[in-house]
């Protein structure tokens, strides 16, 4: 099997390509989506959960830490946002950089308590916290509002100084989460291609040797799950936005579970972009297949199933193959790891 | 302290149904390296299937139901035990054979195939048995309320403690003084000498899940009378399942009953002061207890920590 280090840097002339390709997609989005029968608010739902995975799977994928209880930071941001909107003042800036700050700051308490773990261990720890923080929010009524969550949470308008936008618009939501995206997109692809990144990759391919090359490990294990928590709690203060509400499912097991699958269905494991074929792969699923029958994720988890077995490295993965087969071309490190696999 | 003491005894019981739950757990994770997060699923399918055994199921409505409904529940119990257990296991020897691809990787990818599976069992139970919550029927000289020293206790719950502990007593006899389970606690420990001595390494794998299984499906039965029975309880169960091990010790038996007994009791105490954050008081105890100790009280190096 192949993964994320066999598969060579692409120069940014390179991917300048599929850069533009989905920066089109993007913008025409709100078009195209209810032409083919889908419908407006699907894309900012998409944008929304991509970031989110997109940062998550530079500790998934890039630092091989297999963390299954990363809605909580989604479900922090989303509440941070609320909290920040009904208490403190009502803000578009100031309430996404709270949700951003208070996901940070909860990554960076459980970030420093189970980066000294590895593996599985590293896992049943991240599942532990993240089960907490899915209590707590059910369970403090006073400040979450219990299992109903936060409600009538406004959308504040987009003051950019010159102008401001309304925001109460799907559509206007639609390329704030956008533009959001593609911040993402550009701060992780310089993030996991800099020093920071290479580290990180260093770290899952091998911890001991890495430390024994004189890093300190367990910053960057912390560091990357810091970054993570803050791009999910930045997804999750925009899904308080389009929700226009907070509540404590977002946070709880399954949720987490399937931004894993989404991840790792996509190829997360193989290439930057993976994520990115798991998130549409997942939603399209929900609402193809769940227009079609009740049991939609027994398919989807079917097809999970058949995915793990079979093609651990995902779509991306499997395009990758494909992309070499026609154009014939063999790299040395995917000869060694067919060898290895 | 009397005021406790139901809340100690209510402990107690729900931490000898862990143990029971988490034993299937460690075997599976001590043979196969395989973080089994279908666990849940397993146990929840032993109770739907002995729901069905003793509703008459498919025969419902048939000559052949209507005389199996008619006989006494203790007849139609005491077959659910037996039969459903069998059942899960065959669930589980199914999942094993899907877990095959996934051997000599990464343990991640065994973690995620059970996900996935406990999301594929727990929508297979909607489809089958419906969403809604079930109620499982016991027997009626094991059902309803006694009166101890004062207090009010429900019969079924000593049932249920004292079958426990005799099933992991049994286990542990099977595991400590017989053959079988002399080689299991070998797979356990060194999975290749094991095969190197001429064991089918595979079969072993096969009929330790379906034994892990069969415990859950045996847990499933006598617990959902006491939490309820709804395709969710997987998810719900499987997770104090896997807090226990790690706070025992991965691949520890008793390590698995120590701390299975130490979380109903942190549950049972907990809910005496603050009913609603009984739950918490586990991820609580095992976050302090992997602080400290991070291979949990009774737990040696693992392959799973790379």
């Amino acid at each position: 099997m192949i993964s994320l280090s066999d598969v060579p840097f692409r120069t940014p002339l390179a991917t300048f390509g599929p850069m533009v390709f989905i920066g089109l997609l993007l913008v025409t989005a709100p078009w195209w989506l209810p032409a083919i029968g889908l419908y407006q608010y699907l894309g900012t739902e998409i944008a929304i959960w991509l970031i989110f995975a997109l940062g998550f799977n530079l500790l998934f994928g890039y630092a091989g830490l297999h963390s299954f209880g990363h809605g909580a930071y989604l479900g922090i941001g989303a509440y941070a946002f609320g909290l920040w909107q009904q208490n403190v003042m009502v803000g578009l800036w100031s309430g996404l950089a709270a949700a951003i700050l208070a996901a940070g700051i909860a990554g960076a308490i459980v970030g420093a308590l189970i980066s000294h773990r590895r593996g599985i261990y590293y896992a049943l720890m991240t599942i532990a916290f993240g089960q907490v923080f899915w209590f707590s929010a059910m369970k403090l009524h006073s400040i979450t509002g219990g299992e109903d969550g936060l409600l009538g949470i406004p959308r504040p308008a987009l003051e950019l100084g010159f102008a401001s936008v309304d925001m109460r618009s799907n559509v206007a939501l639609f390329y704030l989460a956008a533009v959001f995206l593609i911040v993402a997109l550009v701060v992780l692809r310089r993030l996991v291609n800099s020093p920071f990144g290479r580290v990180l990759q260093a770290i899952r391919q091998n911890e001991m040797r890495a430390r024994f090359a004189g890093y300190e490990v367990w910053h960057f294990k912390w560091a990357a799950f810091v970054i993570s928590a803050m791009f999910a709690g930045l997804a999750g203060g925009l899904f308080s936005m389009a929700q226009q509400s907070a509540y404590p499912d977002v946070m709880s097991l399954h949720q987490s579970g399937l931004i894993v699958m989404m991840v790792l269905v996509g190829g997360g494991l193989v290439s930057f972009w993976g994520p990115i074929f798991g998130v549409l792969l997942y939603f399209v699923a929900r609402d193809v297949l769940g227009g079609l029958t009740e049991t939609w994720l027994l398919w989807y988890g079917l097809m999970f199933m058949g995915m793990v077995m079979l093609r651990p490295e995902g779509v991306a993965g499997m395009l990758h193959l494909l992309v070499r087969r026609v154009s014939g071309e063999r790299s040395g490190a995917e000869l060694a790891a067919e060898k290895v696999s | 302290m009397t005021y406790l003491l139901p809340h100690i005894l209510n402990g107690l019981t729900l931490g000898l149904l862990f143990a029971l739950i988490a034993l299937g757990f460690t075997l599976i994770v001590g043979v196969m390296e395989v973080i089994n997060l279908a666990h849940g699923s397993l146990f929840a399918l032993g109770a739907y299937f002995a729901l069905t055994v003793i509703g008459g199921g498919w025969f419902a409505g048939t000559e052949f139901g209507a005389w199996w409904l008619g006989l006494p529940i203790e007849h139609r119990y005491i077959l659910a035990l037996v039969v459903a257990p069998v059942l899960s296991a065959g669930a589980g020897m199914l999942l094993e054979l899907c877990l095959r691809p996934t051997h000599g990787k990464a343990p991640l990818y065994g973690l995620l195939l059970t996900f996935g599976a406990a999301l594929v069992i727990e929508e297979i139970i909607r489809l089958g048995w419906g969403t809604g919550e079930q109620n499982l029927q016991v027997p009626t000289a094991i059902n309803g309320p006694v009166l101890i020293g004062g207090f009010i206790y429900s019969k079924y719950k000593f049932f249920a403690a004292a079958f426990s502990a005799a099933a992991i007593v049994a286990v542990w006899l099977f595991l400590e003084r017989t053959p079988y389970g002399a080689i299991i606690k070998a797979g356990a420990h060194d999975s290749e000498m094991v095969r190197a001595l001429g064991y089918d390494l595979s079969k072993l794998r096969l009929f330790v899940f379906g034994f892990g299984a069969s415990l859950a499906g045996l847990a499933g039965i006598v617990m959902v009378p006491i939490w309820g029975l709804r395709p969710h309880v997987g998810i719900d169960v499987v997770i104090p399942a896997f807090l226990i091990i790690v706070i025992g010790g991965i691949g520890s038996f008793w390590g698995a009953v120590v701390a299975a007994l130490m979380v109903g009791l942190a549950v049972g105490i907990t809910g005496a002061y603050a009913g609603a954050w009984a739950t918490m008081s586990m991820y609580i105890l095992l976050i302090l207890v992997v602080g400290l100790r991070s291979r949990g009280l009774f737990g040696r190096k693992s392959a799973l920590e790379n």
